[in-house]
């Protein structure tokens, strides 16, 4: 158990510039202290890859990610053979094969005795280790995040199942590979399609949500040092008033420090509709959103 | 510890969420490692083993603030209490009733904290709809005589309780009276709460597609409701323009696709040009994976402008996909696949409107649709489809089945919901929008052509 208390995951993700929720540390901490998987839901851009790397940062651990998309398999996400290393070898060792069946008479004889010499072929040295390789025979233990796990194919989840709940992968060429340390696993969902019950049965689950006010404004503090209190809270209210608005896209956290750093680039203290108007395209980033929150930049403001 | 989340457990599976004993096995672990006096991180813990995802953290919410908060806390400031021998004498008075029946049985161990029975009642007459017979004329009278039953009950139980206080007034000291009055009348009030709420789970993770009008085209933004005969030619053509480019973009992705295994055979023919020596390595390219579309299109009267249309649009489909499953419904469903196949465009649907067996005067009912595609065709439905339904969700105030239809997002890849009305008008009167939309992944007004171009874009790539 690398984290003591719940508490002690809030103060070393603040640490590590991530300020959480009770809910989130009590999660990190359970996840940690049980070797379980986390799997993080919400809608996009509140934090959930932000909250991977933080707890990579806090325990200073390395981060391994992998990014799920439609046709991801095995090749891609664990290990791939190198096969243009194997093919150069085998030219560059061919006097030497040459010798090695030199001495056999009969065809057989020479087959057996090139494939006693198969090892040399199929070994760690041709192999590519990719990101749940990686992660499972890392020599220390490693973050591993695998991001946007909905956007695979249901065959994938199946073998992420097997990984998740052993820890350990077969290639048959070496036999099976068990984790030397287990990784602490955090997979994001942006809830394109629902993940599997027995996927779900082996994580601990948690929905991030937008920030409460309060929270928001800890965090604008926390990523912006100096800013005023005052402009930080008004900043809130307003992102907040357009996240009530009915957008294709709600500004999310990032936009609220994105449009926050360029407030303080203006040198404003104080956030008026024209000033909303005008740097407007920090918050949307879609024309229509734009329109939209400019018919009521009034309101909004106030 | 164990049996206070054993018993909440039972509550929860009874109000009809699923938790594995692995994940009670886990929680109580998890619960060992807490620190259990704060009752924000013993929330958090019990919260995320048991919900599991957003649609069932608002049910889960509320059994929580009903098990730990509403029966519990009261009842322990309650046994220190003097009065506590009178409730029990209450309670065995509600017990002690002449044929109790199991409602009776069930209110009677609410007030005494255990809601296990009360949840189970519910849970039960929700989905009473099922048992009516076939053929019969359907109302949803079902969950609602159900209610209405346990609400006379409770009703019942309030008088006998009144009544006893009134009959005990020299026994018991007014205070105490006035305590077991407002202990009872509260637990009661969260009964008849319980009874009336509508358990609609948390929606906003659903993508709502708004209809924003980005196209000029005036044709593309004239609802199908509205279009002449000549227009609906033109309507088609532009169709046929669009699933040629979709055909074109499908191909274009094939070949951009990630490489597949290596292909030996390949790799040796071309290592002849070289002496036999394997400079060039050939990859098998991936095959496309195929997805399935299946589509439930309304053709009932309240969308008869816009059937036709839809029914275009499920023929375009077809043809724009390999495996494509097409079922029309009123008041139970007839799968159109085949003639779609078979047919010319206008043929099909004239052939579709015409002969298929389906009552096109009946009123909508989507229950029962879904009742019948449950029977019927459930297992059409897998991790590789994605579910098209096409409607106003207006059901004329029938049992809506949301858990037929939770169930079958459960079986496909993606429930997507098109919707022919205008978004103003999608959560009036017998709409059931409201109640569907929480089961879907994606609801979209589907009017105009501009939007549909949209959706079949977006389905594709």
């Amino acid at each position: 158990m690398e984290f003591k208390s719940v508490e002690d995951v809030q103060v070393r993700l603040e640490k590590a510039e991530y300020i959480p929720s009770l809910e989130i540390a009590t999660v990190v901490f359970l996840a940690e202290a049980t070797d379980k998987p986390i799997l993080v839901e919400g809608p996009a851009g509140v934090g959930k890859t932000e909250l991977a790397k933080a707890v990579a940062r806090s325990l200073k651990r390395e981060l391994i990610r992998l990014q799920c998309y439609e046709g991801l398999d095995e090749s891609k996400a664990l290990y791939e053979w190198e096969y243009a290393k194997q093919l150069l070898y085998t030219q560059m060792v061919k006097e030497k094969l040459n010798d090695i069946i030199s001495d056999s008479h009969t065809l057989r004889e020479a087959v057996d005795q090139i494939a006693a010499q198969e090892d040399a072929f199929f070994s760690e040295r041709f192999i590519q280790p990719r990101p749940l390789l990686q992660a499972i025979s890392s020599e220390k233990p490693v973050v591993l995040l695998i991001d946007e796990v909905d956007k695979s194919d249901p065959e994938f989840e199946a073998f992420l199942l097997e990984l998740l709940s052993d820890f350990q992968v077969s290639i048959p060429e070496l036999g099976t590979r068990t984790a030397l340390n287990i990784p602490f696993v955090v997979l994001t969902s942006n809830n394109y399609r629902d993940m599997s019950d027995a996927l779900k049965r082996r994580c601990v689950h948690i929905y991030i949500d937008y920030p409460e006010r309060d929270l928001e404004i800890r965090i604008i503090k926390l990523k912006i040092p100096g800013i005023d209190t005052r402009l930080a809270g008004k900043i809130v209210d307003t992102i907040r008033n357009i996240r009530d608005l009915e957008l294709k896209k709600r500004p999310c956290i990032s936009e609220t420090l994105d449009w926050a750093h360029s407030l303080i680039a203006l040198q404003v203290d104080d956030i008026s509709p024209d000033l909303v108007a005008s740097t407007l395209n920090m918050i949307c980033k879609y024309r229509i959103d734009a329109q939209r929150v400019k018919e009521q930049i009034e309101s909004i403001v106030s | 510890m164990v049996n206070l989340v054993q018993k909440f457990v039972s509550c929860c599976r009874a109000a009809g969420a699923r938790i594995s004993t692995s994940e009670v096995l886990d929680c109580i672990t998890q619960l060992e490692m807490i620190d259990l006096l704060e009752e924000p991180q013993f929330r958090a813990t019990l919260r995320s083993n048991f919900a599991k995802s957003r649609r069932e953290q608002k049910k889960f919410d509320d059994l929580y603030a009903l098990f730990f908060h509403e029966l519990h806390q009261d009842a322990r400031m309650f046994q220190a209490d003097s009065s506590s021998s009178y409730s029990k004498e209450i309670l065995e008075m509600l017990n002690s009733v002449e044929d109790q029946g199991q409602i009776n049985q069930a209110i009677a161990d609410f007030l005494s904290g255990d809601p296990l029975a009360f949840l189970n009642e519910l849970d039960r007459i929700q989905s009473e709809g099922e048992a009516l017979p076939q053929g019969f004329v359907r109302f949803n009278l079902g969950p609602l005589a159900g209610r209405l039953e346990i609400m006379i009950q409770l009703n019942a139980v309030r008088d006998m309780i009144m009544q006893y206080l009134h009959d005990n007034r020299g026994r018991i000291l007014w205070e105490a009276r006035r305590a077991l009055r407002t202990h009872f009348e509260k637990r009661l009030d969260s009964a008849f709460r319980m009874l009336i709420r509508d358990s609609r789970p948390y929606s906003e993770d659903v993508l709502q597609v708004k209809s924003y009008e980005q196209h000029l085209n005036q044709l593309g933004q004239k609802p199908f409701a509205n279009l002449t005969p000549k227009e609906v030619e033109e309507m088609r053509e532009v169709i046929d323009q669009l699933v040629r480019k979709l055909k074109d973009i499908v191909s274009r992705r094939y070949a951009s696709r990630e490489r597949g295994v290596l292909d030996v055979k390949r790799t040796l023919h071309r290592a002849a040009r070289y002496h036999g020596v394997p400079l060039e390595i050939q990859f098998r390219s991936r095959t496309r994976r195929k997805g399935k579309v299946v589509t439930l299109c309304d053709v009932s009267s309240s969308v008869w402008s816009a059937a036709r249309f839809m029914l275009n649009m499920l023929y375009s489909l077809q043809e724009c996909f390999t495996q494509v499953r097409s079922f029309i419904f009123v008041a139970g469903l007839a799968e159109v696949t085949e003639t779609f196949e078979r047919n010319e465009i206008n043929q099909a649907i004239e052939k579709v409107l015409k002969e298929t067996d389906i009552h096109y005067n009946a009123s909508t009912d989507y229950g029962e649709t879904f009742r019948h595609f449950k029977r019927a065709y459930l297992d059409v439905l897998n991790k590789k489809t994605t579910l098209i339904i096409i409607g106003d969700g207006r059901s004329n105030y029938f049992n809506p089945e949301e858990e037929i239809l939770e169930e079958m997002r459960e079986k496909c890849r993606r429930l997507i919901w098109l919707n022919p009305e205008p978004e103003q008008v999608w959560y009036t009167g017998d709409s059931e929008m409201r109640t569907y939309e929480a089961y879907c992944h994606e609801i979209r007004p589907c009017r105009n052509l501009n939007q549909l171009v949209d959706f079949i874009e977006d389905l594709v790539l």
